[in-house]
């Protein structure tokens, strides 16, 4: 366990670095100028140049990348063109919203999909099996952006349930902070009022970005549990006169989990990068939107800085994987 | 099987009830939402804009979202007001230039204090100017070209002078963008030899008609109102501050105003805009303002270094379809000036969608035949901008010439447009001047506007070159007058570029709130806060 915790740091640490100098190389071969940006469309030349100096754009790019290098050593991530603000406080204001928001989601997409999957092998064939395929179908094909928008106008504009979009009201304080979730925060200094309303807030952005997850954990949870249904042990079992919920839930489900885990762990990294489009249509201050805005302004500090946050969170969310795995199935940590 | 029924059951019932019980808790937490929000018995306006703040600093950024804050955190020594705008008195209450109109003296409101209760002085007026001068960002580049912090000299308390290195007949003009800062607050929190930018980032330090209470980067930005406002008439307000929220879809926005989350929303679709135009409790203003859109060639290029396949381009455009792309809320270009910039002429020969006129120049052109490939470069996801490509595609077919649409990003278009050996045979560009003086105008067709998004035409007439020096350093406006009317004649007959339409400023609101006030020389989604009230 210990030597495959230890293998799997320094990949990181490498993937990490790898990570960056892409991240870096892309952001500084695109055209457009950065300075000429920062400086507004009716800049003189002059002033330009005092930004472009200020900034350090001047410096030939390898010093530009030890000087990135080294700020994100001593957690100095620079200085966003865009917001004006430092990029390590922007990362911390937008980062904690888009964690909650993926979090949540993945959280509704494994609760419900892993017993419809289920669900859908055992009754396989039937109208339910048929109803859930329906919509694991619907999920991989409906576009996010159509999707959320449809909730938000049915059950924000037109029923009145939901709000429209942000995390909370807008004369809402948000709960003190110790996780930056606010739905977390709420329950854990006992503010109910605001956590119903940051869950109320939540709920439709999530059962967006969740549709898509939903979908693929249905289906592959169904493939694999219909494969495993049908193997001699679990005949067997039935033979022995053991009861269907002990053989699905005990027998046949920890065995068909693995790659559905594996699944969860890539949706999540997925998630994380592509919430872009729900935080548009909801207003809710994400990453994604942040790192959109940033790389349409050629606002290169902020970009790589979210991209590295984010790609350390993917390589977590897999290594926690990689440990399940190991518990599922103690064959891995034997190879490991 | 009848145990596994048994648990799915149980389950199903389970499951059920907790999603009752939580849904009734969400539903009945959701009848909230009302029309303006309230606080301590205060009606609170909320503006739902789709351009976030970024920095409310005055010497560092501007743009439309930026300048509806600051102009509320703030003021200037002067105002716009009215339509046709017009420059009026705020922190100066009167001002006075000598003859050639180098020096300019203002005198300043004995009333005016900031936020804090500290007056606003000469001292401040001096350290405000100077901060953003020797910053050189912002609004620097408006006066960075005549005026020098030394030029600007205290004369008393309530007396401050600007000494210019040149006359500038436009200076007046520009300061409504200059506004005024306290500095025993902004040096208070500087760090670092910063002038106190990080501070003015989310922080304000100004005298205006309202004070800053929230700042949240990229969710909303709260104001409160100065309930004993200095100016003269902070009495017509009723209200109790402003929510400026981000609202990124125009959908969403639409949905917002329509369910009363918001009660000011700005910059909708032109079909989002028809629709709420529609209905009940929904108030639609559209009025003219100064950005106009042109489709700028490259007079540098390959192409369209030939006159006359620019005069044949222009004569084969379709122009009533810019006005129908916005539902009939533009309104088109007779001049290179838009509508409410001083001296404006409708200059008689402009041109207007004509195939024998096009024909005509085509076959006076290199391409007597066309056979040629036109490159037409537009901001990508900006549907408008591909529309209006689509139509000149079409229109050029007649001329056998193809024309190739190139959606590129706003740095990338940029990038492109800061030489003639990489620009586009033809650029779509919307262009906002910020003062109503010719000579903001006038001078995108300078050569050192070249390089500059405005300037991708690379128009060069050495002619134009000295009338708008000539004009921009003539102080009476009966000498200057004539000076525009023939810049925009030649240019106009030169045909750097497509002179498009003047899109209207378009505004959906609640009808309970008042007090609108409307000047073209503001950016087309910036408003001014100041005097708006629910009624």
């Amino acid at each position: 366990m210990f030597n495959m915790f230890a293998k799997r740091c320094v990949l990181m640490l490498g993937m990490l670095l790898g990570l960056m100098v892409i991240t870096f190389l892309i952001s500084h071969v695109t055209p457009g100028d950065p300075a000429a940006l920062a400086a507004g469309p009716d800049a003189t030349e002059e002033m330009i140049e005092r930004i472009r100096v200020e900034r350090g754009f001047d410096k030939p790019m390898i010093q530009q990348f030890a000087i990135y290098v080294g700020g994100v050593v001593t957690g100095d991530l620079g200085t966003s063109i865009h917001t004006t603000r430092d990029v390590l406080d922007d990362i911390l204001t937008f980062f904690p919203a888009t964690f909650e928001l993926v979090v949540f989601s993945i959280f509704v997409a494994i609760l419900l999909g892993i017993p419809l999957g289920v669900i859908a092998a055992v009754k396989q064939n039937s109208w339910l099996d048929n109803l859930i395929r329906i919509i694991s179908s619907s999920g991989v094909g409906l576009p996010m952006f159509w999707l959320g928008l449809m909730l938000q106008l049915y059950f924000g504009l037109q029923l009145g349930w939901f709000p429209l979009g942000g995390r909370l009201e807008l004369m809402t304080d948000p709960p003190t902070t110790i996780t930056g979730l606010y739905t977390i925060d709420a329950l854990l200094t006992l503010n109910f009022p605001v956590f119903f309303e940051a869950l109320q807030h939540i709920l439709l952005p999530a059962v967006t970005l969740c549709f898509p997850a939903l979908a693929s954990i249905i289906r592959v949870n169904r493939a694999e549990m219909l494969e495993t249904l049908a193997l001699d042990y679990i005949t067997n079992a039935r033979a022995q006169g053991i009861g269907v919920f002990r053989i699905v839930a005990l027998y046949a489900l920890k065995n068909s989990i693995l790659p559905t885990l594996a699944l969860i762990g890539l949706r999540f990294g997925w998630m994380l990068g592509g919430t872009v489009l729900v935080e548009s249509v909801f207003d809710w201050p994400g990453i994604g939107l942040y790192t959109v805005q940033a790389a349409t302004a050629s606002d290169f500090e902020p970009v790589m800085a979210s991209t590295l946050v984010l790609g350390a969170w993917f390589m977590l969310a897999n290594f926690i994987i990689d440990i399940l795995y190991g518990w599922m199935d103690p064959r891995v940590l034997k190879k490991a | 099987m009848s145990f596994y029924r048994k648990y799915l059951k149980n389950g199903l019932k389970v499951g059920l009830s907790v999603v009752a019980v939580g849904g009734s808790v969400l539903v009945w937490n959701a009848g909230k939402s009302a029309a303006f929000e309230r606080v301590d018995g205060e009606k609170i306006l909320v503006v739902a804009g789709r351009q976030s703040v970024e920095t409310l600093d005055p010497s560092i950024k501007y743009n439309a979202s930026i300048r509806t804050m600051q102009q509320a955190l703030y003021d200037g020594l002067v105002k716009y007001e009215g339509s046709p705008a017009n420059v009026v008195p705020w922190l100066a209450q009167s001002w006075e230039s000598n003859a050639d109109g180098t020096r300019w003296t203002f005198t300043l409101n004995s009333k005016a204090k900031f936020h804090n209760g500290d007056p606003v002085t000469a001292e401040a007026v001096n350290y405000s100017f100077a901060r953003t001068l020797e910053l050189g960002k912002g609004p620097s580049w408006m006066l960075a070209d005549f005026l020098k912090p030394e030029g600007i000299r205290v004369v008393d308390e309530k007396t401050i002078e600007f000494n210019l290195e040149k006359p500038y007949a436009a200076f007046l003009s520009f300061l409504p963008w200059w506004y005024v800062m306290n500095p025993a607050q902004v040096e208070a929190n500087a760090v670092e030899g910063d002038r106190g930018q990080k501070w003015l980032t989310s922080n304000a330090a100004g005298s205006g008609p309202y004070m800053l209470k929230r700042f949240e980067q990229g969710r909303l930005y709260e104001l409160t109102r100065v309930k004993d406002y200095w100016h003269q008439d902070a009495s017509k307000s009723n209200i109790g501050g402003v929510i400026y929220k981000l609202v990124r879809e125009t959908s969403a926005q639409r949905a917002a105003l329509m369910k009363g989350e918001a009660d000011i929303v700005l910059n909708l679709s032109p079909d989002e805009f028809k629709q709420v135009q529609k209905a009940k409790g929904i108030v639609t203003s559209t009025e003219p303002a100064l950005t106009s859109f042109g489709l700028k060639f490259n007079t540098q290029g390959k192409h369209m270094a030939d006159r006359n396949l620019r005069k044949a381009v222009a004569h084969a455009f379709d122009y009533n379809a810019l006005v129908t792309l916005f539902n009939g809320n533009a309104v088109l270009q007779t001049s290179p000036f838009t509508d409410d910039i001083k001296g404006k002429i409708s200059v008689p020969a402009i041109p207007r969608q004509d195939f024998a006129k096009a024909k005509d120049y085509l076959s006076k052109s290199a391409f007597p035949d066309g056979g040629i490939e036109l490159e037409y470069v537009y901001v990508q996801g900006f549907e408008v901008t591909r529309q209006m490509g689509l139509v000149l595609l079409d229109n050029l077919k007649k001329l056998n010439i193809n024309l190739k649409l190139v959606p590129l990003t706003w740095p990338n278009i940029v990038a492109r447009g800061s030489k003639p050996e990489t620009a586009a045979d033809i650029t779509a560009i919307f262009t906002t001047p910020v003062s109503t003086d010719p000579d903001a105008v006038a001078y995108q067709y300078h050569p050192k506007s070249w390089g500059r998004y405005y300037g991708v035409h690379f128009y060069d007439n050495a002619k134009v070159k000295g009338l708008i020096e000539q004009a921009r350093f003539t102080t009476k406006w009966e000498d200057r007058a004539p000076l525009y009317e023939e810049i925009q004649k030649i240019i106009v007959d030169d045909q750097p570029e497509i002179f498009g339409m003047m899109r209207n400023r378009q505004v959906a609101y609640r009808d309970y709130v008042k007090g609108f006030s409307y000047s073209p020389v503001r950016m087309t989604t910036e408003i001014d806060l100041y005097g708006l009230r629910i009624e």
